[in-house]
């Protein structure tokens, strides 16, 4: 692990091209543009490239084969494998660890690394940030052990650690198949796995998964292994409470209406020591606003996301966004599309035209994951789970009464919730309650949401690192 | 309770300082899953009611376990553990 001192390092890299985020969107661009001879810096807030879908142990440690692998992981490692090749000493990608991005302008990204205050320099610039799980409030979500199904996904693929005996899986879409065979992988206990949606919802996405073959393999993959372990996915059903003392020691789970709503008579208790929870993601965009660029909401893509033309470019010029950030789409599409932004700007500095067939793939990998995302748009109702005196905001430990209150009292947009009881004012900056917040204060449930204030810092620093930010 | 998942290799030792005691950690972890290897899950009081509070997001966006780190606020679940590092519960965000 490098040990990298505030003095050793120079505070101002320069690049032809900046990318946000090592994961697949990421490291694909990086991977076309560097074999191009074009000088790549990649910001990324992890150790290791990967991502969250791709993540790597630390070094010295290696899977294999004890947590199992579904097919698309062979994806993840030809990126990484290239992407590793252009990143060794001499070549054309460098990879800056643990940057956390904190301003942006076009051609210029200000980051914090190890308590260094620095900034690149950079012609274009990729943004390829990713998401993050969105968040459903509910009675006992804020103890130890209960935590979202991203979270599991790290600690087990990510660091090898164990998370629990008896782990409890629920939450709505795709990625609750993986945190399973994470978990069984990890010799853990999966008590339930309980997906919100009910089952002719779900159907929806078959036609999708069914008419590409990708994930039409993948999905056979998570079913057999399923099988193996005899977990079965209980659909109409999810979390109602958790309970314990100062830790999760039960659950109180229930059926849900096709809504999302919980249904009154329905309750059992299962005793778990973990709750891994996936309703979803919450595409990360803040960055992008923060550059200029435009939004639109799309509620089978995840929300508010960033626009861009058929070629990832954004309305700024040459700020580039692929994956997650344009909507979520999985790793396919991220890499595809990285792969066609890397294109476009060599079409940019070269005075080159783009391949058509790049252009068509990053499209038709699109479309089927907007097909199959649709069947698992997030469900109204389960914003219901939230009891009056539940906490919703996390940071400013504010209850969904206090937040009803001042909506009640200042007006329901969410610039009046923040003003009214300071929900979303903390350091996750509502990007964890966020998502959910409007709707459980107003009892509003229409997804067309605030669309949310972007501020600098754009994560929480240290005030010297904003004082001491390189021009 | 948790631990190591066996089988994927394991790592130098790194010994560092949590609530005063000393906690062997591996190499590459973070402050975070250092500690819940050792069954230590909650790191941090909320800001009003102080409740109990751990991982929520393992990936740098929640800010709910945060830590104090050699008298510096940071994240627990993207702060590597170095040798000798004084690590006490975070309190108000």
């Amino acid at each position: 692990m490098s040990s990298a001192n505030t003095s050793q390092v120079d505070a101002v890299l320069e690049a032809d091209v900046g990318i946000v985020g090592a994961g697949p969107g990421g490291m694909a661009a990086a991977a076309r543009l560097a074999a191009a001879g074009v000088r790549v810096v990649v910001l990324d807030e992890g150790q290791r490239c990967g991502g969250q879908i791709y993540r790597q142990l630390p070094h010295g440690m290696h899977n294999d084969g004890v947590i199992p692998e579904s097919p698309s992981h062979d994806h993840g490692h030809d990126l990484i494998k290239a992407f590793e090749g252009h990143a060794k000493r001499g070549g054309s990608i460098e990879l800056v660890r643990g940057a956390t991005v904190w301003d942006a302008q076009p051609g210029r990204l200000w980051f914090e690394q190890d308590g260094a205050s620095r900034l690149l320099r950079c012609g274009h610039i990729v943004l390829a940030p990713g998401a993050y799980d969105r968040n459903i409030p509910f009675p006992g979500w804020t103890l130890p052990g209960v935590m979202t199904a991203g979270a599991l996904q790290v600690m087990v693929r990510g660091f090898g650690v164990v998370p629990g005996k008896r782990a409890l899986v629920v939450g709505s879409g795709p990625l609750l198949l993986p945190t399973v065979t994470s978990l069984l992988g990890a010799g853990v206990k999966v008590v339930g796995a309980l997906e919100a949606s009910s089952r002719w919802r779900a159907l929806r996405a078959g036609p999708a998964v069914a008419f590409h073959a990708a994930r039409r393999r993948e999905a056979m993959w998570y079913l057999k292994q399923l099988w193996r372990s005899r977990v079965k996915l209980q659909w109409g059903w999810t979390v109602f409470a958790c309970e314990g003392d100062g830790r999760v020691q039960r659950a109180i789970i229930g059926k849900v209406d096709a809504q999302g709503r919980p249904r009154k008579g329905t309750e059992r208790t299962i005793e778990c020591d973990v709750v891994g929870a996936g309703f979803g993601l919450v595409p990360s965009i803040e960055i992008g606003m923060r550059l200029g660029a435009k939004t639109h909401v799309l509620p089978a893509r995840g929300g508010h996301c960033l626009v861009v033309d058929g070629e990832q470019r954004t309305a700024v010029a040459k700020v580039f966004a692929v994956g997650e950030t344009c909507g979520i789409g999985g790793a396919e599409v991220a890499s595809a599309e990285g792969d066609l932004a890397a294109a476009a700007i060599l079409g940019e500095l070269h005075g080159t035209t783009v391949d058509a067939k790049i252009v068509s793939r990053a499209r038709s990998e699109r479309r089927a994951a907007d097909s199959m995302l649709g069947a698992f748009a997030p469900l109204p109702g389960l914003n219901e789970l939230a009891r009056p005196d539940t906490i919703v905001c996390r940071c400013e430990d504010i209850t969904r009464l206090r937040a009803q209150e001042a909506a009640a009292l200042h007006g329901g947009s969410m610039r009046a919730i923040k003003i009214g009881c300071r929900a979303g004012m903390g350091p996750c900056q509502a990007r964890i309650c966020g998502p959910s917040l409007q709707a459980m204060a107003t009892g509003v449930n229409a997804c067309g949401m605030d669309v949310p204030v972007v501020q600098v810092p754009l994560k929480p620093v240290r005030s010297e690192t904003i004082l001491m930010a390189p021009e | 309770m948790s631990g190591r998942i066996a089988g994927l290799g394991d790592r130098e030792l790194v010994v560092f300082e949590w609530d005063g005691q000393e906690v062997n950690a591996w190499q590459g972890d973070t402050i975070a899953m250092a500690l819940w290897a050792q069954d230590q899950i909650s790191v941090r009081n909320s800001s009003s009611y102080g409740q109990p509070r751990g991982v929520l997001c393992n990936m740098g966006i929640c800010y709910d376990c945060l830590v104090i780190v050699d008298g510096v606020t940071l994240r627990s679940c993207t702060t590597v553990v170095k040798p000798g590092m004084k690590v006490g519960r975070g309190g108000k965000p």
